[in-house]
């Protein structure tokens, strides 16, 4: 499969970021987007995270807000910066 | 910042051997999912294909929900490559619609397929198709602000748009045998598709 311009993605919800505005911090290279991250680059709190990762569901597309946190908190399961020790669906 | 323990001359060739039979059972798995759908992608059957033993799968992937959302999520990655690419101050709907109808083009029959079975699936790949909506709407909630303020679009409820293109594109995948036997649905009906949107948005 082809990646014609790749752009990394957020470690946290695979968001892909390609402005600086995109990273947390606004700095091009953190880990994170700006949603998962705080000004400093680092994971915010996975509560946090969760919230407003279901949010943006809600806000773009209009679905129920707890339907949203349920799918954020799939999506997120499935990311690398959640891995380990993160509560998982239906936790 | 997290320390490189990546040696500079690269991953080690058991780790480039583990990231390559990866690769391959996610590459067999998307063309098993293409021609039978997710239901016929066992993991019996990408084992198969890759001509690998079964349990290898399992070395690779704790489930097979596991492997379908790696499948999934390397459709969802790709598309989203498609977007991210949009110039993120200047671009108008169409080019929006332009960029996620050359992502759909791309993976057309793979998408259809998920979008057709998609509440079979684990609710993580479901999530994925939705994360990228949402990215699709977030294009589209900017550029229609940048329209409204050229005076080409008439302002509308951003989520009531997103949610109008994406109804119009899966319906259309989603019957892409009545819309365009035997052909692409993207290539043969898209630009008709952006058409009924922007007519939608006329001042």
């Amino acid at each position: 499969m082809s990646h014609p311009e790749h752009c990394p993605s957020c470690g946290s919800c695979g968001f892909p970021m390609r402005e600086p505005a995109d990273f947390a911090g606004g700095q091009p290279g953190a880990a994170y987007c700006s949603t998962c991250g705080d000004d400093a680059g680092r994971l915010r709190p996975y509560e946090e995270v969760l919230q407003a990762n279901a949010d943006y569901l809600v806000r773009q597309q209009g679905l129920d807000p707890n339907a949203a946190r349920e799918m954020a908190r799939a999506l997120l399961a499935a990311m690398p910066a959640w891995q380990t020790g993160a509560p998982r669906p239906g936790a | 910042m997290k320390e490189n323990l990546v040696p500079v001359s690269g991953p080690r060739p058991r780790t480039r051997q583990r990231e390559a039979t990866r690769r391959q059972l996610v590459e067999a798995g998307l063309r098993v999912v293409a021609e039978h759908g997710f239901a016929g992608a066992t993991t019996a059957a990408i084992a198969r294909a890759t001509g690998k033993a079964h349990g290898t799968v399992f070395v690779h992937f704790a489930t097979r929900d596991a492997l379908v959302e790696a499948l999934v999520a390397e459709v969802g990655q790709a598309m989203s490559q498609r977007l991210s690419v949009l110039p993120a101050d200047t671009c108008g709907v169409g080019e929006v619609l332009d960029a996620h109808l050359l992502a759909l083009g791309e993976h057309e029959v793979l998408y259809a397929r998920l979008l057709r079975e998609a509440t079979a699936l684990p609710l993580s790949a479901r999530a994925r198709v939705f994360a990228l909506q949402s990215a699709v709407g977030s294009r589209l909630r900017q550029a229609l602000g940048r329209d409204v303020g050229r005076g080409v679009a008439r302002a509308m409820d951003p989520v009531a748009l997103t949610n109008l293109w994406i109804a119009l594109t899966n319906h259309y995948l989603m019957n892409r045998d009545l819309f365009a036997p035997g052909d692409s649905v993207v290539s043969l009906r898209g630009a008709e598709l952006k058409a009924q949107l922007l007519a939608v948005l006329q001042p």
